[in-house]
């Protein structure tokens, strides 16, 4: 298949600027919206109810929101999650500095 | 004057020895340990208990460690006083109160605190939480976490890494092709000057580009749909199932367009591009591909049997055929919208319609695609650019256009039809609601003079409608 064309198909007059499209819709991946709001659940419980493995999780869960965020994304709400998320594990050792325990044992 | 001095000098030593006296009673662990280390030797194991509870004063569980460490002290102070000799007062002053015939019930050997203790007292070494700096060992738990989120974020790093590199490959591969053919390529719309040469990162693993400035298209958008190597959790998923890097080109083409709706696809993707596009499930049908020199994996969605005949020529299916694994899809449509909004049903609306033909390509490689991979692609772009110049040369026969409005009209009506229904509906509700709040607020109403005063409102509303309704029932039998 010949690639040239006979003719210069280019029309400089004919340009169209690039329009974004619109904030996506809900078709669109939800998962980093997902983590992101499992990630805050399990902060909360961590910290509310001390438990370490909810806080580790949350730490896991905005990594995770972060790695499969868009572009046009909000940073500031991924980045406060984060946050969130290591505070709640900061605060559970602080309050229990004992290691955590597998539930096999 | 020197009297004064010395008298305050005594009692300021004296309330000295009394306060470091309550200090010591306190508990002070530090003098105690001390002073075991001082005088005995065997007593080191205890120290070291109590050594480490030293280091732990804010410990909820100090308490414990301090009656317990008070308990030892307790011990070693009775031995203490045995090795020095003295002699057991407690004994001596209350000899009565070990008399058994004074008590009834009495039993000697029940007493607690008695002197010498015949053997070693057991002693009972509180739990001490296990501090950070003493024993790692024990942390195992939180090491493995921390060690997944190392291995997340280095996967991150090397993912986020290579689906650049394969993006910026793509880039650099096709780049000549898309000058020849389009003025401006590259765009992100924000630039003040029409500037080209960008590819937008949309995330980790989506790129695209947009392209314009050519005859008979309006603008070509090219997403690079990378598989999500960014992600440890996806590529775990892609090694058990794997996916394709994907190249979806959607050329916009000017309005002139001939009217039609046609799409090729593999098995796969048919039915359910089929149940998806809003105009593939209006205006196409499943037709037939024996006539033409195309593999069989492939199907055909068609609604001018003369559009899709021109279109699936010679060296279409050839390329059909030479890149049967690579080709997801065409798709090309003078009534393109999109995929149906499944949230929306009532809508109020036709959906925008653009004519265009969209292409979605799988990179070879299955995966492990390497930058060779996707250099390979260039050779598809060109197929992009022949259909392009193919559907704007097509002109259809007067026939076929008549059949393509027809159907075009047919599906407006329809959705006009059920678009009013709905409006009747939801008029009707409203009205619903109203009269029920109107009469909720008569029986509301305590004064009975104001709920008569309504109720006639009521009724003459009432009168009204009906009047309304037989004026009508008389024009139509008119």
């Amino acid at each position: 298949m010949s690639s040239s064309t006979p003719f210069d198909a280019r029309r400089p007059n004919k340009i169209h600027r690039y329009k974004p499209k619109d904030t996506n819709a809900p078709g669109d991946d939800p998962t980093p919206d997902y983590m992101n709001l499992l990630g805050m659940i399990f902060s909360m419980c961590g910290l509310m109810m001390k438990l370490k493995w909810c806080a580790w999780c949350a730490v896991y869960c905005s990594f995770i929101s972060f790695a499969n965020s868009r572009a046009s994304e909000d940073t500031k709400q991924t980045l406060s999650s984060f946050m969130l998320s290591i505070s709640a594990v900061v605060m559970s050792y602080l309050q229990n500095p004992q290691p955590m325990t597998p539930p096999w044992q | 004057m020197r009297l004064l001095f010395v008298v305050t000098v005594l009692l300021l030593t004296g309330l000295l020895g009394v306060g470091s006296k309550k200090a010591h009673s306190d508990g002070d662990f530090e003098d105690n340990e001390f002073a075991e280390f001082e005088d005995f030797d065997d007593e080191e194991e205890e120290g070291t208990v109590v050594e480490e509870d030293a280091e732990f004063p804010s410990e909820s569980e100090s308490q414990g460690q301090a009656a317990s460490a008070g308990k030892n002290d307790d011990d070693d102070d009775d031995e203490e006083e045995e090795d020095e000799g003295v002699v057991e007062t407690e004994d001596d002053e209350f000899d009565h109160m070990m008399d058994e015939e004074e008590f009834i019930g009495f039993d000697r050997d029940t007493r607690a605190g008695k002197g010498k203790p015949h053997d070693v007292p057991d002693l009972k070494i509180a739990k001490v939480p296990i501090h950070l700096r003493t024993n790692w060992d024990s942390f195992y738990l939180e090491m493995l976490m921390l060690a997944g989120l190392g291995v997340y974020f280095l996967n991150f790093l090397a993912g986020k890494t290579k689906n650049s590199k394969l993006a910026q490959a793509w880039f650099t591969s096709h780049k000549t092709l898309l000058d020849e053919n389009f003025s401006l390529v590259g765009d992100d719309g924000t630039s003040k000057e029409v500037a080209g040469g960008t590819l937008m990162k949309e995330s980790e693993n989506i790129y695209t580009l947009w392209c314009s400035g050519r005859t008979c298209v309006e603008g070509m958008l090219v997403e690079l749909k990378l598989i999500k190597r960014q992600d440890l959790i996806n590529v775990m998923a892609t090694l058990l199932k794997p996916l394709a890097d994907q190249i979806v080109v959607k050329v916009t083409m000017d309005p002139a367009m001939e009217k039609f709706c046609f799409c090729v696809a593999n098995k796969k993707s048919i039915a359910k591009l089929h149940k998806e596009q809003t105009d593939l499930s209006q205006f196409a049908e499943k037709k037939g591909v024996e006539k033409y020199n195309i593999p069989s994996s492939f199907q055909m969605l068609s609604e001018i049997p003369e559009a899709s005949s021109f279109i699936l020529d010679k060296r279409v299916c050839s390329a059909l055929e030479q890149y049967e694994s690579q080709i997801e899809y065409i798709h090309i449509s003078d009534q393109y919208s999109g995929p149906k909004n499944q949230y929306d049903d009532a809508q109020t609306k036709m959906p925008e319609v653009t004519p265009s033909l969209v292409f979605c390509f799988n990179v070879p490689g299955k995966g492990k695609t390497r930058v060779s991979d996707i250099e390979g692609t260039v050779v598809l772009m060109k197929l992009v650019f022949y259909c392009v110049d193919k559907v704007s040369r097509m002109s259809l026969s007067k026939e076929a256009r008549t059949k393509a409005e027809r159907n075009r009209q047919k599906a407006e009506e329809a959705f006009l039809k059920l678009a009013h229904s709905q409006r009747q509906e939801a008029a009707q509700q409203r009205r619903e609601e109203k009269r029920r709040q109107e009469k909720e607020r008569i029986m509301n109403e305590e004064d009975p003079d104001r709920a008569r005063k309504l109720e006639e409102k009521e009724s003459k509303r009432d009168m009204k409608r009906k009047q309304a309704r037989t004026k009508m029932m008389k024009v139509k039998g008119m």
